[in-house]
């Protein structure tokens, strides 16, 4: 595993005083914290700044990370010293068995599900199960039951299913806590929208002294798709047509998330005109509806015969597109 | 080769559900005071269904943790982080216009 220099990463001198790490924390965390921050490795630094703020507040820890030296750099690669943790006085808890740190995550899974990771490795092996601070950390434990899937736009119109690995604390008869996942396959159903919640009933904590278990949420996110923009439950579609489709009308085959559909072009149709298909967004109560934007694609003029029509356009068609009302 | 060994229907929750305050205290980690303040704030509605059990709309649950977070991380306090989510929801329903009228003048 690779050393991290929690002073370097909050950009602090070792002999900071606990003020001065609480406003470099502070000062840092306004700048990438990823609910704010633009920065594109926000989330990433910030779980190090976290990291670096749980060490470097609790004086304890500090005291016995400050005893690895000053020599390391970060990157280093780096293995705990045989006698790590001796000699000092513990406050919290009695360490607990399995790989500790600050576990938040209630829910992960592959295939775009978000959750949020556990410390560094670093971190677990100085501070985590195992050791004696484990335990000791105030915000160990704390779970969410809360998780972010991301789903594709035609996901959402037929609905999807998801595969979660759940992790639920189990305490042990000897009291420590260990976390067991299993892994549930979750069905979406069409029709959600962008950040809507799902509830997944009985799935959140399992409850203490026999009530019922609380539930998990999934929060939906719907990725960018290439062809459709969504609005709700309407989607919008750019759809080239030649001068003639839009001057003459004419029925094309327009793509819908539903599949290909007929579509009229009025006579008479300019480039930019939106155009509706009722009921062909994604499914809902009512459903929304698909707009199809029409974008008038002129052929170019790269021969002879095409000149010469274009030529026969400009002498015949008395067009100024700059006169008013022209569009 | 992944083992399920449980498969669950999702409820889709949509305007007309709600949540009880408590719940909404654990999710987001954040005090019943603070969520009722947010409620007083405008953040998002609340209801009494039976005297001293509030409820506010499952909608507002994704709204209520980023200020939960930002509480929490940032050290605002309730009025500082409900001001902070409002700009932040506007900045963002700015930027998805933004990247809808490049894309618009992209195609011509």
């Amino acid at each position: 595993m690779e050393f991290q220099d929690y002073y370097k990463i909050l950009g602090l001198e070792r002999s900071a005083n606990a003020d001065q790490i609480k406003t470099a924390y502070r000062r840092l965390a306004r700048k990438y914290h990823p609910d704010v921050s633009k920065e594109p490795d926000a989330e990433a630094r910030f779980k190090e700044m976290q990291e670096a703020y749980e060490v470097l507040r609790d004086p304890e820890k500090r005291a016995a990370y400050d005893q690895l030296g000053s020599e390391w750099k970060s990157g280093q690669q780096f293995h705990p010293p045989p006698d790590w943790g001796s000699g000092f006085e513990f406050s919290g808890r009695p360490a607990g068995g399995g790989r500790a740190g600050r576990r938040r995550a209630g829910a992960s899974a592959g295939g775009g599900t978000f959750a949020e990771e556990d410390f560094s490795d670093f971190f677990s092996s100085l501070f985590g199960g195992g050791s004696p601070f484990a335990g000791a950390t105030g915000r160990a434990g704390g779970r969410d039951h809360h998780a972010r899937v991301d789903i594709t736009l035609e996901e959402a119109y037929r609905g999807t299913s998801r595969t979660l690995e759940l992790k639920r604390p189990e305490v042990k008869p000897d009291g420590t806590v260990e976390l067991h996942s299993h892994t549930v396959r979750v069905t979406i159903p069409a029709g959600v929208t962008e950040g809507q919640l799902v509830r997944l009933a009985g799935q959140g904590e399992p409850a203490t002294g026999g009530g019922s278990a609380g539930d998990l949420y999934l929060e939906v996110h719907i990725l960018p798709d290439r062809s459709f923009t969504l609005e709700n439950r309407d989607v919008t579609l750019t759809f080239p047509v030649a001068p003639w489709e839009a001057a003459l009308g004419a029925s094309v085959t327009v793509p819908t998330l539903g599949g290909a559909v007929e579509m009229r072009i009025p006579p008479g149709a300019q480039s930019g005109q939106k155009l509706r298909l009722r009921g062909r967004g994604l499914p809902g109560q009512p459903p929304g509806d698909q707009y199809v934007q029409l974008k008038v694609v002129l052929p170019r003029a790269d021969s002879a015969e095409a000149k010469a029509i274009y030529e026969q356009m400009r002498t015949k068609l008395n067009f100024d597109p700059r006169a008013s009302g022209a569009r | 080769m992944v083992r399920v060994t449980q498969v669950l229907e999702a409820h889709v929750l949509s305007e007309g559900d709600w949540i009880a305050a408590s719940e909404i205290c654990q999710l987001c980690r954040l005090d019943l005071d603070a969520v009722l303040e947010l409620a007083q704030l405008g953040v998002m509605s609340s209801r009494e269904r039976v005297p001293g059990e509030w409820q506010v709309p499952a909608t507002a649950l994704p709204r209520l943790r980023v200020v939960g977070r930002l509480m929490r991380d940032l050290g605002v306090n309730v009025s500082g982080a409900a001001l902070a989510v409002e700009l932040l929801e506007a900045q963002r329903e700015l930027e998805v216009r933004l990247r809808r009228l490049e894309r618009l003048v992209a195609d011509y």
